[in-house]
Parts: structure tokens; C-alpha cells; sequence
């Protein structure tokens, strides 16, 4: 196991409010981390525990937890799809390292639309949110997110390619599958976000892709935006914050990302797109601006270069607030362990 | 309203209902069956009917300002029109630009960028062979050898795929050094171009389109 110690020097001391003070666009007293997900490999090194022992139904999470802690987060992440709570039923997803988003669809007209297994987020077993107080160390919260966004999954349920033809060519229909996954996504997050536990949310939903959005503006400000607003406004009502995790470009809508939708919080950028620095600049006196550290350049750059980057950010973060430092999208196994360190190292100085 | 301008707006057959302006209104099949019917010649329906469709809708994506539904919605119409042509294509009366072979990288199954690349430049006039996906390097030589003069577009989506490009770029050229190839994706970069030593990356399909549109000798 390396601990946070062996890391850092001293013992893990998470604190929440630090990490609230950075979604709240304000100076932290320390530099934050944030990541989304680590993988497989990280988490067994961080925890000590090589492989995910499933002997109870809490031994995973406190594996998740022991490597969150000792990594120097205040917070462990949970996405549903570790938990037994919502989960959209999907075809044949063949996958490589990547895979097809025309894959897997489900829904291609009425009859499939009605015939479709919808789950019930009411009859999902949200336990272990609650069962989960007595692993986390003092300080530190859950940030919740859910399996999969709501364009996300209606890509998956359709198929890209046949959900861009039902966009035009049966309007009707396009609205109902949005409705259908929108409505559930909503309650989910109603039922998780006033969870004592639960410090924050995140919705993740990726938008976008190299050039531009996925779906014109326009369709998503018709059918997946105000789906988006009504759950930043439950996670609000229970007074905990919303983080939005959305790749690819999106500068046609971060305005309504920031005052219609209201997110406190964007997680997702680019070198290729807008990079952190600049998204800082461009955006982070109106959201806060989580992570950014690019994969291409977090994968395949020089560990002093990641670490001297990572500085700079946090650097700007101490100065400005609303900053916390991580990877761009998550800490996938092809990235090198020791260039991941090399960035929350940056922490230490 | 021409055909070009039919192709550009998706407006497939009769019975499509988009664009919802043109409900009712002849579409892209009848159109291209009736200039058939009056013995245009298909090359020109190809030439000055279609091929300009695809292209005011790839100029437009490549400037951000169509998305790619409908890009999707103009190919499903053009692909309409270009079966209604395939007797001249097997006949030899319409000649393709040349042919590109296409695929996405070894590892990688993602496609959508794939096949928009297909959809402009089968629109620009080019005969596309797609592999596919998860297309290893013996799969794009062989593809060379079995059309010496094509032209290779690779696509990948994460860096860990993306270095596969570097080997297929290596065996297409220990293979035949003049195959040109040309690279894009998620995470492909200029920078990654040169570092592998491919002929050109392009952020969007219309850039590779337009780039050998300048290749005079390409050219019909
Ligand atoms: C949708 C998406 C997903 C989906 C589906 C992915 C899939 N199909 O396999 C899901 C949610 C499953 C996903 C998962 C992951 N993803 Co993802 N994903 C994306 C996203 C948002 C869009 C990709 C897409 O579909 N684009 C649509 C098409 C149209 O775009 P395109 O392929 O780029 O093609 C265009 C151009 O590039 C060009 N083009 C493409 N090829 C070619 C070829 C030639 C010759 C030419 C001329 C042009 C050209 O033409 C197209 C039209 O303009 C991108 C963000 C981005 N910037 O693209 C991240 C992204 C690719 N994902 C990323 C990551 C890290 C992951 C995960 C590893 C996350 C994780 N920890 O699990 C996993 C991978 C696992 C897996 N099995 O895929 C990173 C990759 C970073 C990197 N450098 O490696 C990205 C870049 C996001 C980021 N924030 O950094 N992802």
C-alpha cells in the first residue's frame, strides 16, 4: 500500500470544506485534488488491496475509499454503476479499448420505445450511500454521479447514427426516449443528493466532441438542457453542489452551462480544445474549473513536465480561486502510475 | 429547387419529412430518377447535381456551422442518389476521383468519426474502401496492394489507440513509401503527425477533401 505519508510526508487529513471552498470559486487554505475516477491498477497500489475483494457488499467501496484517502482527496467519488441503484438495460456494447457509439441500441421505433425494460429509480437500493458513514475518515464526503448522463445513455439506447435520423425525422418519439431517461436521472439524484453523506454531485454527460457539440445547440437546449436544469436544482434544494463532467467542445454553451443550468462546477477539458489554462481564464471568475490536466499530455509527457504544469495550475487556483488539480477526463490504466503522481505531487510544494 | 441544394438539406425522397419546409416536395431519389430519365448524363448528375450537395454541407460542417445530424441526413440522400447511379459506376461511365482506404486504428472500435470522413469524401467524388474498425497494419497493406494508388485515412479516439497509428504509418511504408496517409481523431495532433511521419492530420474531413482537391494530378 503507499500511504498518504509515504506520499506526502504526513497522514491523510481530509476536508471537505476545502473542496467546497474551491467549488464555491474561493481560495482553499491548502491545494485540492479532484479526479473522477482512478483505475484498477492505481486503486490497488493506493489501498494496499491488489484486486477488488467482493466478499461483502462494502469491501469494494472500502478499497475505493483507503485509495481516494491516501491519494490526498477529500472526497471518494461513487458512480452508480458500482451501485445497485439505476441502470439503463443496454444491448451488445462490444468493447476494446473504445468502442462503437453506434453499438448496443435498443430502441429504433414505438413498439421497441414501449417494450423497453425502463427501471425503476424508486425500487433502487440506495443503502449503501448511508451504510458507507462509517468507512469514510473524518472529513471527508461522497460525490455522487450516475450511470451514464442523459444524452449518454439515449445514445446508447438508440444508437448515434439512428438517433441523429430520429432527431428529424420523428420528433415525437425523440421526445418520449429523452423523457423517459431524463425523468429517471432526475429522481435519481433527488433520492442521492439529500444523503448525509453525500457532499456533491457529479452529473456526468459528455456534449461534445473535437469540433463542436454532438447535437446542434438547439437540440439540446430542446431535449437534454432542461433535463440538466431540473437535477442541478434538486441537488441544489438539498443544498449540496452540482458538478457538470462533459467532454469535448462546448463553447456554444458554457454561457447556459453557467446561468441557465447553474452548475457550480465543470470537469472535462482538452489541449486540443480549449486548454485548462485558458478554460481558467475564460471561465473560472463564473464556474469553478475542475481538473484539465490533458490525457495526451498526462499520458505520453515527462513526469517534471506534468509536475511543473500541475504547479502552475494550482498556482493560479491559490491566487483566484476555484481551482482543484486533476487529469482532463479520469486516470485510465494506459496512464503511467508515475505520471499520475508526478501531477498530485504538485500538491507538496 | 436543384438537386445540389436538395442533397445539402437532406431532403431524401418524397416522403421524408425533413426538412419540415419541403413536406410533400419532391426529394433526392425523384429528382436524380427524373434526370436519369431525361439522359443526363450520370457523370454530370454526379459532378454538378450532387458531388456540390456534399460539399456546401462539409464546407458548413467544417465551419461549425451545421452538426452532424446533419451531415448524416444530406449523406442518407446522397447514398439515395448513388444507388440510383450504380449502373454507371459498374458500367464504367462514372469515374471515381480515386479511392481512399479507410479505417479506424487496431484496438479501437469507435466510428462515428470514421464514418463522416467516408460521407465527405465519397461525397468529393472518392470510391471509399472502409475496413472498419480495430484495423490492424496488414490489414490497411493489404488493402494498398489490392489498390496501389489509394490513399490511407486513419482514425483513432484515445492516446493509447492513437500509438498504433505510428506502426500502421511504419508497414504501409516499408510497404510502398509513396501510399500518402492521413490521420485524425480525438486526441491527433499535428505535432503527432509529424512525430509518426504521416502526410497530413486534419481536424475535420473537409480539410483532407479540400487538401486533395490541391492534389492536381488526383484529379478527373
Ligand atoms: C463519446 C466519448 C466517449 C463515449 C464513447 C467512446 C467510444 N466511442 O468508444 C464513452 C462515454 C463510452 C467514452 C469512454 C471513454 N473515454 Co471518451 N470520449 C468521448 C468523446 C466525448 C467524443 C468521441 C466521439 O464520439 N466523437 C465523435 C466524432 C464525430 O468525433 P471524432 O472521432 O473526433 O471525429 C471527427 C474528427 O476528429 C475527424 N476525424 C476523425 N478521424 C479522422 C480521420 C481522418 C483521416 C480525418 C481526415 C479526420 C478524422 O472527423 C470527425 C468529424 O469532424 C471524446 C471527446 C472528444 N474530444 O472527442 C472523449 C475522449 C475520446 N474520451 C476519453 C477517455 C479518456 C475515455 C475513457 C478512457 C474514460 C475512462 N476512464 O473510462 C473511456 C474509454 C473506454 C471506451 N471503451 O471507450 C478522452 C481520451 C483522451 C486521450 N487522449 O486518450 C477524450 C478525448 C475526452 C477527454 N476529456 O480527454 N468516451
Amino acid at each position: 500500500m503507499l500511504t498518504h505519508e509515504q506520499l506526502y510526508g504526513n497522514k491523510a487529513n481530509p476536508n471537505f470544506e476545502e473542496l467546497l471552498r474551491v467549488i464555491k470559486g474561493q481560495i482553499p487554505s491548502k491545494p485540492v485534488l479532484f479526479e473522477f475516477a482512478l483505475n484498477d491498477r492505481l486503486l490497488g497500489i493506493l489501498s494496499g488491496e491488489a484486486r477488488e475483494n467482493n466478499t461483502s457488499r462494502i469491501a469494494p467501496f472500502r478499497r475505493l475509499i483507503r485509495a481516494f484517502t491516501n491519494a490526498g482527496y477529500d472526497f471518494t467519488t461513487i458512480s452508480a454503476w458500482r451501485t445497485n441503484t439505476l441502470h439503463f438495460v443496454k444491448g451488445d456494447l462490444a468493447e476494446k479499448e473504445s468502442r462503437s457509439l453506434n453499438s448496443g441500441n435498443m430502441i429504433s421505433d414505438r413498439e421497441s420505445f414501449e417494450a423497453y425494460p425502463w427501471p425503476d429509480p424508486e425500487l433502487g437500493d440506495y443503502d449503501i450511500y448511508y451504510d458507507l458513514r462509517e468507512e469514510l475518515p473524518d472529513g471527508m464526503q461522497l460525490i455522487a454521479s450516475g450511470n451514464g448522463g442523459l444524452l449518454e445513455n439515449v445514445i446508447d439506447l438508440v444508437g448515434f447514427e439512428d438517433l441523429s435520423m430520429m432527431t428529424l425525422l420523428d420528433q415525437a418519439l425523440t421526445t418520449e426516449i429523452f423523457d423517459a431517461v431524463g425523468s429517471r436521472l432526475l429522481r435519481f439524484y433527488e433520492i442521492v443528493a439529500p444523503i448525509e453523506t453525500v457532499g456533491a454531485c457529479i452529473v456526468n454527460d459528455d456534449w461534445g466532441f473535437k469540433n463542436q457539440t454532438m447535437f446542434s445547440p438547439d437540440m439540446l437546449r430542446r431535449w437534454v438542457f432542461p433535463w440538466h436544469r431540473k437535477i442541478v436544482a434538486a441537488i441544489h434544494k438539498s443544498g449540496k453542489k452540482a458538478i457538470l463532467h462533459s467532454c469535448g467542445q462546448l463553447k456554444d454553451v458554457m454561457d447556459e452551462v453557467i446561468d441557465d443550468m447553474k452548475y457550480d462546477a465543470k470537469h472535462s477539458f482538452e489541449d486540443q480544445i480549449t486548454p485548462i489554462e485558458e478554460a481558467y481564464k475564460l471561465w473560472g471568475k463564473r464556474i469553478s474549473i475542475m481538473g484539465g490536466i490533458d490525457m495526451d499530455f498526462l499520458a505520453r509527457s515527462t513526469p517534471e513536465a506534468i509536475t511543473n504544469r500541475s504547479k502552475l495550475m494550482l498556482e493560479q487556483g491559490l491566487l483566484h480561486g476555484g481551482y482543484a488539480l486533476g487529469s482532463g477526463n479520469s486516470i485510465p490504466e494506459y496512464i503511467p502510475d508515475k505520471n499520475y503522481f508526478a501531477m498530485i505531487s504538485a500538491i507538496n510544494s | 429547387m436543384d438537386l445540389a441544394r436538395l442533397v445539402e438539406l437532406g431532403k431524401i425522397d418524397k416522403n421524408t419529412p425533413h426538412p419540415p419546409a419541403l413536406i410533400g416536395q419532391d426529394g433526392v431519389l425523384e429528382l436524380t430518377q427524373l434526370a436519369i430519365k431525361k439522359e443526363i448524363k450520370a457523370q454530370i448528375i454526379l459532378n454538378e447535381g450532387l458531388m456540390p450537395g456534399m460539399h456546401a454541407i462539409g464546407e458548413k460542417l467544417s465551419r461549425g456551422e451545421v452538426f452532424i445530424t446533419d451531415m448524416l441526413i444530406a449523406a442518407r440522400a446522397m447514398n439515395v442518389a448513388l444507388g440510383q447511379l450504380k449502373p454507371f459506376f459498374l458500367s464504367g461511365e462514372i469515374q471515381a476521383k480515386g479511392t481512399i482506404v479507410l479505417g479506424t486504428v487496431k484496438g479501437d472500435l469507435h466510428d462515428i468519426g470514421k464514418n463522416l470522413v467516408k460521407m465527405i469524401m465519397e461525397g468529393d467524388g472518392w470510391e471509399v474502401k472502409d475496413l472498419g474498425t480495430d484495423v490492424s497494419e496488414e490489414q490497411f497493406v493489404e488493402a494498398v496492394n489490392n489498390s496501389t494508388d489509394a490513399i490511407v485515412g486513419i482514425s483513432a479516439l484515445l492516446t493509447t489507440t492513437m500509438l498504433h497509428m505510428g506502426s500502421a504509418v511504419q508497414r504501409l511504408r516499408e510497404n510502398n513509401p509513396n501510399t500518402k496517409i492521413y490521420i485524425g481523431g480525438a486526441p491527433v495532433s499535428q505535432s503527432f503527425c509529424e512525430e509518426i511521419g504521416a502526410d497530413g492530420y486534419f481536424s475535420n474531413p473537409h480539410g483532407l477533401a479540400r487538401e486533395l482537391r490541391k492534389a492536381p494530378k488526383l484529379l478527373i
